[in-house]
């Protein structure tokens, strides 16, 4: 302890101690740290990691790349990642919502699986005009991805069934049950997935002409980023908003000051449903146009890590799954100029989300010598919060 | 005085904010009981925890039987003949008493010379006369489960007899216990010093020091104030001491006016989350200006009474009413909208969202009222109003305002803060259940102050406590709970602590 005593706190303790900005600095710290350590990575295989990096760039439509083949352009490259990036954020922010609300949606798979199959047989294989397809399948989308989403939380609330398991045995019934009918009525035997939908139900425009380049437009692009917006003032400022952080973060409590509980888990788990169901057809129905049998979508669960690394928080998510698509998207680019071999940017990912789950204990550790370093400083030591400070302190005593 | 066993020189401890100890020089004898006094806050706890080795001393140093020495861990504490008494027993509940007890410390035995084994036999023997020497009246063999709170006390103590510990520090013993079962503890510490143990006794309790203790330190914020021989010093002089200034011990207090019935509760039967009965066929009323108390040792069904008539358990037979409507079917915010206030015994589990501001938590019974909503959107302009007139109505201090996590804030003003937002809603019934556990006398006078006030407003108040002081001071009527049934029901004169106590025990009947 006394080698902390009477001496000022470093300016990196003060930057990641200061309460205001560490929901920033923390999660920025962790990229850091984890970009860090794959770069060393990539300099024991003998490469550049600053090329490889750029590269990661290059090809997810940040930063231009040295040649584009015919009808490609930076502008594409964009499209394709915001196309990739709707779904990712559609998911996130569904275990985003259920996590507020105490609950952890880990079926959020199942639910973009069955929401697109559903949408797929009952509008994308139909003739209908455009007009009404793609109003349809978002609605159908949002609808079976909830109903899923109620059973999970009815399933909880009536049953004390815990959702975690419930979600996961969902998973397997519908990846099962979806992968029967597909492989039985809807397969295309040269691709071996779902036969591909008609164009006027898909949420992409493909091969939109503009100019010489030809564009993917991704239509719930926008609506997303608005959802993430919308979610974001339920939670702060809405009477259901209130209730469901009270629910997540006490349940005795919330009984206790009248809240409905079980509704309140119903109704938040319907909603996360919903969400997944939007991941679900922006999924299939978007940046893909048919599914694959007996397969859940990895993005779902990559979802879990991406709102961690959001801080759950609808906000934070919006960069956060910019972030992770962005390096999914700019592999494979990186694999064919630089190099280093795609499974690199799984990596990256996978180290971010690693360093992202430790932030709560760094931000512990990060307080606890703070407040050490501050203890020799009679003066400055009022102005931190005393949040636990016997105990913090004699742990941190214990160390030192 | 003989001689010294325990010396502090100069012991400084700071925690951010605040110096818990400060400066402090003590000299403690062998074998004799020696009583820290002070308020929650006033550092005695901090103190002992550093002579136990939880916490080192910023400053200063102490001397164990002459010798300086280094106190960095429990181990090290125990290995200098100190043992400690947690308020929190940490016992294994599951285990035997002997298991418990040479947890640790086991001689272990070659069964067949070669397998090892842990001894539990001569362990056994070793407890049992133990237990005989001191008359701690445990028997080794009884698993913890099966014992009472005040036998798991005397387990502690024999962990620490038999890791011949010569200091022993009780942090407040008695907190849990009743009149009767204090008086067996405090003939076991007289016991211990006649044997010829040292014992540190932390307590707020004035009358068990004197009728104890050799003498006293008594703790301000930190500081050492005074040390006093307890023969020569009054509990009134003590008491001013501790407090810094005179206080009243009686609360003033008008005759009751009973008006109309508020609360009938008519044959009240309720099941725990284990299925058990907890409560058995409970009937009583409160009425308008009327403060009745519920007295009982911990676990005998008070809990579950209080959650039964705000909704939080079902009843499983019975009938409760709200000024003649029967409520025994309602939903909790129903019976909140009624009129109903309850302060839970638990007030970081039930009572409070810990990770919720000040504000947020004050608007918890409230929020979807007119005026603290639009339509689906919060008020926050009203939100923020409402919360700082609360927390300067009831003197609620927290460091950042009303948007300080309440987590952070301290034990009494997070009690502050469920008695503001319970209080505020002006509400006809209003239940506490342990409202002063855990403060200090400064806050304890003022919340029984509330509640005397809150009557004379006309309001009906049920007082479940486990402090039979608290009983006593407040009562109108006082009814006796044991074994979740009622023992006995009389208006406040009619009973005195030793009858209350008696019935406590379930030692009476009616």
């Amino acid at each position: 302890m006394s080698k902390h005593m009477g001496k000022k706190p470093g300016w990196f303790l003060r930057l990641l101690g200061y309460k205001k900005t560490q929901f920033l600095t923390i999660p920025l710290f962790s990229i850091f740290c984890s970009l860090l350590a794959i770069a060393v990575l990539i300099l024991l295989i003998g490469k550049n990691p600053l090329t490889a990096f750029q590269s990661l760039l290059q090809g997810s439509g940040w930063l231009p790349k040295p040649n584009y083949a015919a009808g490609k352009s930076i502008l594409t490259d964009l499209l394709d990642m915001l196309d990739a990036y709707t779904p990712m954020l559609f998911a996130s922010l569904a275990v985003a919502l259920a996590f507020k609300a105490g609950l952890f949606n880990i079926g959020v798979s199942g639910q973009m699986l069955l929401a697109g199959f559903a949408a797929t047989v009952l509008v994308g294989y139909q003739d209908f005009p455009a007009g009404l397809a793609k109003p349809l399948v978002v609605l159908l989308g949002f609808i079976c991805g909830s109903l899923v989403g109620a059973l999970i939380g009815f399933l909880k609330y009536r049953f004390n069934v815990n959702e975690v398991v419930s979600s996961i045995m969902l998973n397997y019934i519908i990846q099962y049950v979806v992968g029967f009918f597909i492989q039985t009525r809807y397969v295309d035997v040269v691709s071996r997935q779902s036969r591909a939908i008609k164009a006027a139900a898909r949420l992409t425009l493909v091969d939109v002409a503009w100019g010489n380049m030809k564009l993917r437009l991704p239509l719930l692009f926008i609506p997303a980023l608005l959802v993430a917006v919308l979610l974001y003032f339920y939670l702060k400022s809405t009477v259901g908003g209130y209730e469901l952080k009270a629910v997540g973060l006490n349940r005795q409590a919330a009984r206790y000051a009248g809240i409905k509980v079980g509704k309140r888990l119903v109704s938040s788990m319907t909603l996360s449903g919903g969400l997944a169901g939007l991941a679900g057809v922006t999924y299939y129905l978007g940046y893909y146009a048919s599914i694959k049998p007996n397969e859940l979508a990895a993005l779902g669960f990559d979802s879990i890590a991406v709102s961690l690394l959001g801080n759950s928080h609808p906000l934070g998510i919006i960069f956060s799954s910019l972030l992770i698509t962005s390096l999914d998207k700019g592999s494979t680019y990186m694999n064919s100029t630089v190099g280093v071999r795609q499974e690199v940017s799984s990596l990256v990912t996978g180290m971010i989300l690693l360093f992202s789950a430790c932030s709560a204990y760094m931000r512990y550790k990060v307080d606890a010598s703070l407040r050490l370093a501050l203890a020799g400083f009679a003066g400055t030591a009022a102005a931190l919060p005393q949040q636990d400070s016997a105990d913090g302190s004699g742990k941190g005593g214990k160390k030192a | 005085m003989t001689e010294t066993i325990v010396e502090m020189r100069h012991i400084t401890k700071r925690f951010p904010g605040i110096i818990a100890n400060d400066d402090i020089n003590l000299s403690i004898g062998k074998g004799e009981i020696f009583a820290l006094l002070g308020e929650n806050g006033a550092g005695k706890s901090t103190l002992m925890s550093m002579l136990f080795g939880l916490y080192e001393p910023d400053e200063g140093e102490f001397l164990v039987r002459g010798q300086p020495v280094r106190i960095d861990s429990p181990n090290q504490a125990v290995a200098l003949d100190i043992g400690m008494v947690h308020q929190h027993f940490q016992l294994v509940s599951n285990f035997t008493v002997t298991e418990n007890i040479i947890m640790g410390v086991e001689t272990v035995k070659r069964r067949l010379g070669i397998f090892p084994a842990v001894d539990l036999k001569n362990s056994e023997n070793k407890v049992a006369a133990l237990s005989e020497q001191y008359g701690l009246e445990v028997d080794p063999r009884a698993v913890i489960d099966d014992l009472q709170i005040s036998e798991r006390q005397r387990v502690e103590i024999l962990k620490m007899l038999y890791r011949n510990a010569e200091i022993l520090i009780f942090d407040e013993p008695t907190a849990v216990l009743t009149p009767q079962e204090i008086q067996f503890l405090l003939q076991i510490i007289r016991n211990l010093r006649d044997n010829g143990k040292t014992v540190i006794l932390i307590t707020h309790k004035l009358d068990e020091i004197k009728q104890v203790a050799d003498r006293c330190a008594i703790l301000n914020r930190g500081r050492l104030i005074a040390v006093r021989d307890v023969r020569t010093t009054s509990t009134q002089e003590m008491a001013r001491l501790m407090v810094g200034h005179d206080i009243a011990f009686t609360l003033a207090k008008k005759p009751a006016q009973f008006g109309e019935e508020i609360l009938r509760v008519d044959k009240l039967t309720v099941e725990n989350e284990e299925k058990y009965e907890a409560l058995r066929q409970v009937s009583f009323s409160v009425h308008r200006g009327e403060i009745y108390a519920l007295a009982g040792v911990a676990g005998n069904g008070q809990v579950e009474l209080a959650d039964a008539i705000c909704g939080l358990l079902q009843a499983k037979s019975g009938r409760v009413y709200f000024r003649q409507t029967d409520i025994t079917q309602e939903s909790v915010r129903t019976r909140n909208l009624r009129g109903l206030s309850y302060i839970p015994e638990d007030r970081q589990s039930v009572g409070l969202i810990l990770d919720f501001s000040l504000q947020d938590n004050l608007v918890m019974k409230r929020y979807y009222q007119p005026g603290f909503r639009k339509g689906l959107w919060i008020n926050r302009e009203h939100w923020q109003s409402y919360a700082k007139r609360l927390s300067q109505a009831y003197d609620i201090r927290s460091a950042n305002g009303i948007q300080t996590i309440v987590r952070s804030m301290s034990g009494g003003n997070q009690q502050k803060v469920i008695i503001a937002r319970e209080i505020d809603q002006d509400s006809d019934l209003q239940i506490y259940v342990q409202p002063t556990r855990g403060l200090d006398i400064g806050a304890i006078t003022s919340i029984r102050e509330k509640l005397i006030q809150e009557r004379d407003h006309g309001k009906a108040i049920l007082l479940i406590s486990l402090e039979l002081d608290e009983i006593m001071a407040c009562a109108d009527t006082i009814g006796v709970l044991y074994h979740g049934s009622l023992q006995t029901e009389a208006p406040a004169g009619q009973l005195d602590l030793e009858t209350v106590g008696a019935y406590m025990m379930g030692a009476k009947h009616e």
